[in-house]
């Protein structure tokens, strides 16, 4: 191999074991020189069994620690957490899979829904609400650096002036992050209290409406790892021929879930779902009740394997309670009514590091 | 080691001899692929009427599209693809290496391990014993026979490589050495860790992912490529050019193409997207460096034989579909372009065109040139042809609209795509019926000539019913 090649492989060696192992630096260093070495000047032949048998292991123990088993590592604490319902009832979180549902994840399995239809609801970009403070002292010199700010940034200057004296107040909304963060040194330079509020947008996020023809409105956060600590195994799935289920169980009823199994064009016409009839038996003319459902002329009733499923369905809510990692429209932390005043606060670092990420 | 049996042989005429020990394993592997072919084309035929056929098949449990659809993956994936892909290593590995196959009889007995694993995996999940997760679909018990029926194979292509005349290894026998290697590490590691020391939450997802990685971005590439290297070399009567380009590939692809694979958005540490970024791109890097020394080997040559001229310009068509699909995955391996295709059909129809389009071509048209040299009678030139034409043609009309569709829709609503990808399927459909039926004609004329089949073919019939 020429010197150039060998050199480029250990540049690589290096940048791997630094970037992506986490290697101390120096340590990454010596592997890439090494790596030169050993296929320039050393001039390694691919010859030998041994040579590629070790190569080959050495990679393999670099792939497998690099993404399955740190993967694990950090993973592998996730716990119960505390969150809270919209009525504001505090439980405990992930709920555990109860009765029925727990043999309706299996259903769920067999019959290979994860074909057409994922479990994970994703966000598309992050924005930054910013809100300041500021006392009368440095009233001009906020004034004036919101106005500079929008300078900078290309927005309209004009609106600068008249910025409330002792009241928190919105400077701009949806900014990306770098925005933010000068908004953010801009106004705690002038002196004011800055707080940032992080918003997830994407269209799985976004309510379906007549202003946002795109929207789906498949959960009201994004998913996260906490979300499948007991599913057997997380269906994730990978292609969303149907909609995302993950939050299902809050969008339908039981009764509309039974129909759509049965036969999914009575729900939607240019469905693409195939109809699920092995689910249902047909019923008796003369039977009755809440669970007969009609499509045409024929009468099914279901089997238990669709009560299952279903009741595992209607379980799905896990796009529905905010986590501290994927909160549900974050308060502004600072501008919440606290026992004792706090006017002027040191701004909140931590939360526009997180943004930027 | 030592190489007394090659000698004897091998001394008469050396070809001759190394086809004559290649026979039954590889004919016997290569039919088997080409039985799963059928059944893989067939299912996957009936998955995609069913997308626009809603009330087709609805009382049977066993026809559900979520089973029928995995099954036939599962078809492509290790009944043809990992068969193929072995009988042509095993027919590589003792050519290049100029020496007999060692222990061919490993090679039928872990070929049936192998057929009953893939077929009990294909009956598992269409009763519904699936495992949920999307690259290991079959139930988990199945995986330890196809390990075992896997290793057995390796087994001996690792000493038939070990045997090799020359001491310097060629690019080809790098890299399906390699891969030989690579696959039963990997679907070892996956069995341990999801079905053995059951993997919590979402990190049973990235040992799938990591799994569906390594199998198509190092075993299956590593088998194509290794095809290419030799064939196009071989075939074009010429000395393959840029040997350090192919070493810098080879632990390129190797190092990055066994990391990453997971999506934008997927609901795991933020790292792991953003390391599947930054591999597709350092892979990247492999494929242009394999796609230097390719092109720089076949550049303006054309078959240096007639008889092979099918099989020289599909292999150049399917070096082309590599570098295409290459060019594809690395941008929207970035974020941007990767949250418009994620989720969408884009993804299969792009798995589709590498697995079959890129792999599955190459290893068919290192077949034409294997078979008439195995079985000692020509496949017929005009079935060869038509059905070569049927699954391009099937390829381009299955793959193409549904990307396009995918990508257009960016949403659960899709258009009329999926009635290309039927028309498609029934293409692919058809020209691998006639390649079994070619394959087949060509044997049970074999079979009447030459008595080396009627010891080691003569369990014929029960693969045919596995398949």
């Amino acid at each position: 191999m020429t010197i150039g090649l060998s050199f480029l492989l250990g540049l690589l060696a290096s940048s791997v074991s630094y970037f992506m192992i986490g290697l101390w630096w120096p340590a990454a260093v010596v592997v890439g020189l090494f790596a030169w070495l050993a296929f320039a000047l050393l001039d390694v032949k691919m010859d030998s069994t041994f040579t590629l048998l070790g190569g080959l292991l050495l990679v393999f123990c670099v792939s497998l620690s690099a993404m399955v088993f740190r993967a694990s590592d950090q993973l592998s604490g996730l716990q119960y957490i505390d969150t809270q319902s919209e009525d504001g009832i505090e439980f405990r979180y992930p709920v555990p899979l109860l009765g029925n549902a727990r043999y309706g994840e299996a259903v769920y399995k067999a019959h290979g829904c994860a074909a057409c239809h994922t479990q994970q609801v994703t966000h598309e970009s992050v924005v930054l609400d910013v809100k300041a403070l500021t006392g009368e002292k440095n009233h001009a010199a906020v004034e004036e650096a919101i106005s500079r700010f929008r300078n900078v940034t290309g927005r309209d200057a004009s609106s600068g002036a008249g910025f409330p004296i002792g009241e928190w107040e919105t400077v701009e909304n949806a900014l990306d992050a770098a925005d933010a963060s000068k908004a953010r040194n801009f106004l705690a330079a002038a002196g004011a209290s800055v707080d940032v509020q992080v918003r997830f947008r994407g269209e799985d996020l976004t309510q379906h409406d007549r202003q946002n023809p795109r929207g789906r409105g498949w959960g009201k956060r994004r998913s996260v790892a906490q979300d499948y600590l007991f599913a057997e195994p997380p269906m994730l799935g990978s292609v969303r021929i149907g909609p995302d289920l993950a939050n299902v169980g809050v969008r339908h009823s039981r009764d509309v879930l039974m129909r759509i199994l049965l036969n999914p064009k009575t729900f939607r016409k240019n469905s693409k779902m195939p109809q699920h009839r092995f689910l249902f038996k047909k019923a008796g003319k003369d039977e009755q009740g809440q669970h007969i459902i009609h499509d045409g002329e024929e009468t099914y009733k279901p089997t238990k394997d669709a009560e299952a499923l279903v009741d595992y369905l209607l379980s799905l809510k896990s796009a529905n309670y905010p986590l501290p990692e994927a909160p549900i429209n974050q308060p502004y932390t600072s501008s919440m009514p606290k026992p004792a005043p706090a006017p002027a606060e040191a701004p909140d670092a931590t939360k526009a590091d997180e943004a930027g990420k | 080691m030592s190489s007394e049996p090659k000698e004897d042989k091998a001394s008469i005429d050396p070809r001759e001899a190394v086809d004559r020990s290649c026979c039954g394993p590889v004919l016997f592997l290569a039919f088997s692929a080409v039985a799963w072919l059928l059944v893989y084309s067939l299912f996957a035929l009936l998955a995609g009427v069913k997308v626009h056929a809603a009330g087709m098949m609805a009382d049977s449990a066993w026809m559900a599209y979520g089973r029928i659809q995995p099954a036939s993956q599962l078809a492509l994936q290790f009944g043809f693809l990992v068969q193929l892909g072995l009988a042509v290593s095993a027919w590589i590995l003792s050519h290049r290496g100029k020496t007999v196959l060692v222990d061919g009889g490993y090679l039928i007995f872990g070929g049936m391990l192998w057929n009953a694993g893939v077929t009990l995996g294909f009956l598992g999940i269409l009763s519904g014993d699936a495992s949920g997760l999307v690259g290991l679909q079959m139930p988990g018990n199945v995986l330890p026979l196809l390990f075992f029926g896997f290793a057995l194979v390796g087994l001996s292509l690792v000493q038939t490589n070990n045997r090799r005349t020359d001491e310097e290894m060629s690019p080809a026998q790098w890299f399906l050495f390699a891969a030989t290697l690579w696959l039963p590490w990997v679907l070892g590691g996956s069995y341990l860790l999801i079905h053995f020391f059951h993997a919590k939450g979402v990190v049973a997802n990235i040992v799938d992912w990591w799994f569906i990685q390594n199998f198509a971005r190092v075993y299956l590439t590593f088998v194509g490529l290794g095809t290419l290297f030799h064939f196009l070399s071989a075939l074009s009567g010429r000395e393959l050019v840029g040997r350090g380009y192919a070493q810098f590939a080879f632990w390129l692809l190797l190092l990055f193409g066994s990391v990453g694979g997971v999506s934008p958005g997927a609901p795991v540490p933020a790292w792991l997207p953003a390391l599947s970024t930054i591999t597709a791109v350092f892979y990247f890097f492999g494929v242009i460096a394999a796609w230097v020394s390719l092109t720089r080997t076949v550049n303006g040559a054309s078959a240096a034989n007639d008889e092979d001229s099918l099989a020289y310009n599909l292999m150049r068509l399917t070096a082309l579909v590599f570098i295409s699909v290459s060019i594809l995955n690395v941008l929207f391996a970035f974020p941007g372009p990767g949250s418009v295709a994620e989720f969408t059909t884009y993804g299969p129809a792009m798995e589709l065109l590498f697995k079959l389009g890129f792999v599955g071509l190459t290893l068919i048209a290192a077949l034409y040139h294997i078979f008439p040299r195995l079985a000692g009678v020509d496949l017929s030139p005009t079935m060869t042809r038509v059905q070569t034409m049927a699954i391009v043609l099937g390829l381009i009309g299955a793959s193409l609209p549904t990307a396009l569709g995918g990508l257009m829709s960016g949403d659960a609503v899709l258009g009329s795509g999926f009635y290309f990808a039927s028309l498609g399927n029934l293409f692919i459909f058809v020209g691998s019926l006639i390649l079994f039926l070619n394959f087949l004609g060509a044997i049970r004329v074999a079979m009447k000539n030459c008595d080396c089949f009627a010891s080691l073919f003569g369990k014929d019939d029960t693969k045919e019913a596995s398949a």
